[in-house]
């Protein structure tokens, strides 16, 4: 295929093509030979570990079908894709996945276009804040990968998710972004992953779009889906969550990230994107609650603290069955449209506006008792003044803040169900 | 509304929990140095905090062991806000982190403050740290002077200090341990304090510099 033409350079000198599955010699590099980006090896070439010890029959199988069908694409429609991607294994391996990860999302070949080259894009508001965090996905990368082929990776995920918010300037990077983009980098090439990951970021419909707002209301809006799926499949395991006011933060990073930033298994991940890339936005969030429910028993026996339970769920174990997971998850979504979901989370959402209304109440109250004692005390010091008159000044703004929060709440409900608003201005 | 249970009960035996709540612009090493204190290394593969992170360690002040939770929360502005905002709840100190080779993240602590202020922990213990003292020279860095009138101005200590080097270690510990005994002993205060605001206008705070070692001495620098 087109984007396969990276391998052209194969016979550059370092030879990377030949050795980037994770061997444990160093390799000794010239590290002060500025190496072209283009020169090194498309990314789904880089090895995770595999085990090809044994492999499932049904997978074997399934393997066969899916080179029948890349033999001959033009025959194969999206549902048959997505069958393929949805079915148990899902896409199997990365020679697949760099093929039909654009065709589940309908991109096409000529929409693969040369990236750009990371100085002339570094002027940018977000830069900083991309490169720190493309400098600390070291552990996405499989290890034992080069030293150079790792920095020109990380160049080119700097430069991918620079040209996404560039072209969508309404777009707003999140930390968590990065790790949807090296996903995709990492098996479809800096060429195929730009307009994939454009797809999924923009768009009334594109799943990630949500987490791009000016602020995080929308995201958290739409996680707040996770609390009634569990109650209806298991209200103990949602009294408890509820008891220990757990809140929904313990998955904000596996929605935001589709998993990537919180799985040790690359498999995992990229079994998972499978999935996502074929289904409803807010899949993921039935993911979630299939995940919780899943851990439903240790969930009860935890301590119903809400420190102990975020401690205890946000910590995925390695050994997740996510296929059955995802069947679950399949099975949650059909039972429970989003759409009969919403009166509860509006309950819940109203219920949390309560009580964070009753925090605020106790904090002003709490101010000015302390206001009082220490004017009380006669010791209005100096660095105290400007506390003291916060303190008067601070039910007014108490209140407008509860106003602001439930005002951005509901923001968020409605942007969500008409993006467009946001996206046509 | 949940005051964690097992710290309500006055003279059961049950462990104390002390909740500390970690802020700071993005990339200043905050995770760095929860899990420096937390895990006695450094984090090699630091990446971003999304969301929250948690972090726990049992500790020990007058032979009574204390747990001590640190919340580690992402430094990107629009996590702020909304989001963020549960784990204010019931937070008992404040750390604050700056990178002493970024000036912008040591102004961004007035910001850092409104937020502390806004969410009623203006009488919590807090202590200001300027992270990262390896890097950069002397004359790179933020002065140690300049930082110390922001630290008086709000009256907390201020500490220089570095997750990465093993001989801070000790450094990073007292950060934590200077707040740890600050709370217990205020703790009688605070237990009634869930109900009973007035207790939080008793406590003073350190209005002058209580830095420990001087960093200067302590800091490899280049
Ligand atoms: N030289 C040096 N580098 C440090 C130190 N502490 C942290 N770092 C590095 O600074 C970068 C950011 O550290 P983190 O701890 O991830 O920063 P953070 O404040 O948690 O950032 P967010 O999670 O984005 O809010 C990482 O690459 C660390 O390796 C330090 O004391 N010295
Ligand atoms: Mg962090």
């Amino acid at each position: 295929m087109e984007h396969n033409n990276l391998d052209a350079a194969s016979g550059d000198k370092f030879n990377l093509n030949g050795n980037c599955s994770p061997s444990p010699e160093k390799q000794s590099f010239d590290l002060n030979h500025t190496k072209n980006i283009d020169d090194i090896s498309t990314p789904s070439e880089l090895k995770f570990d595999e085990d090809f010890d044994f492999e499932d029959p049904q997978i074997s199988e399934k393997r066969k079908e899916i080179e029948r069908c890349l033999h001959s694409p033009d025959t194969v429609n999206l549902d048959q894709w997505q069958h393929l991607a949805r079915s148990k294994g899902g896409l199997i391996s990365d020679d697949y996945r760099k093929v039909i990860w654009p065709l589940l999302v309908g991109v096409t070949k000529d929409e693969m276009t040369e990236p750009p080259s990371l100085d002339d894009l570094s002027t940018h508001g977000e830069y900083n804040q991309v490169v720190l965090d493309v400098n600390r996905s070291l552990k996405r990368f499989p290890p034992g990968i080069p030293y150079e082929q790792r920095v020109a990776l990380q160049d080119q995920l700097t430069v991918l998710i620079l040209r996404v918010i560039i072209k969508h300037p309404n777009l707003k990077y999140y930390q968590g972004y990065h790790d949807v983009a090296i996903t995709l980098l990492l098996v479809c090439g800096d060429r195929a992953s730009f307009p994939l990951l454009c797809r999924l970021s923009c768009g009334a419909a594109a799943p990630l779009q949500p987490f791009m707002q000016t602020t995080m209301a929308p995201t958290q809006h739409l996680l707040n889906y996770m609390l009634p799926v569990i109650r209806r499949a298991d209200p103990d395991v949602a009294d408890c969550l509820d008891k220990a006011q757990v809140g929904t933060m313990f998955a904000l990073p596996w929605y935001l990230t589709w998993f990537g930033h919180s799985l040790n298994r690359y498999s995992d991940v990229v079994r998972l994107y499978d999935y996502f890339l074929c289904s409803p936005p807010l899949f993921p969030v039935y993911v979630t609650a299939a995940i919780v429910l899943y851990r439903g028993g240790e969930v009860l026996r935890c301590d119903c603290d809400m420190a102990m339970l975020h401690c205890l769920l946000s910590r995925l174990p390695d050994d997740l069955p996510f296929e059955d997971i995802l069947v679950t998850a399949e099975k949650l979504y059909l039972e429970n449209d989003p759409e009969d979901l919403e009166p509860e989370v509006a309950a819940l959402e109203r219920r949390e506006a309560e009580i964070r209304h009753a925090d605020e109440e106790r904090m002003r109250r709490r101010r000015e008792a302390g206001a009082r004692a220490r004017a009380g005390r006669g010791r209005a010091a100096a660095g105290w003044r400007g506390v003291t008159s916060l303190a008067a000044w601070l039910p007014a703004v108490t209140s407008r803040r509860a106003l602001l929060a439930t005002a951005t709440v509901l923001l968020g409900v409605y942007v969500y169900y008409r993006p467009e608003l946001l996206f046509n201005r | 509304m949940s005051e964690t249970s097992n710290q309500q009960i006055p003279g059961l035996a049950q462990k104390k929990v002390f909740k500390i709540i970690v802020l700071g612009d993005s990339g200043v090493g905050k995770t760095c140095l929860t899990y420096r204190f937390c895990e006695g290394q450094f984090l090699d593969k630091s990446e971003a905090t999304i969301g929250v992170d948690f972090r726990e360690r049992t500790i020990r002040i007058r032979n009574e062991e204390i747990k001590l939770q640190l919340w580690d929360t992402a430094g990107q502005e629009r996590f702020r806000k909304s989001m963020v905002q549960h784990y204010y709840r019931n937070v008992h100190a404040v750390v604050i982190v700056y990178d002493v080779t970024k000036p912008e993240s040591f102004h961004s602590i007035v910001s850092w403050m409104q937020e502390v202020e806004s969410h009623g922990l203006t009488n919590a213990p807090r202590v200001l740290v300027g992270n990262k003292c390896d890097c950069g020279t002397p004359e790179s860095r933020l002065a140690t002077t300049y930082a110390q009138r922001a630290a008086d101005k709000y009256g907390m200590p201020l500490f220089e200090t570095s997750a990465l080097l093993d001989s801070e270690c000790d450094n990073v510990e007292s950060i934590f341990m200077t707040l740890a005994h600050k709370l217990y002993s205020k703790q009688p205060l605070r237990v009634i304090s869930v109900e009973g605001d007035q207790s939080y206008g008793v406590v003073t705070l350190p209005r002058h510099k209580s830095r420990t070692a001087p960093p200067r001495d302590s800091c490899l620098c280049s």
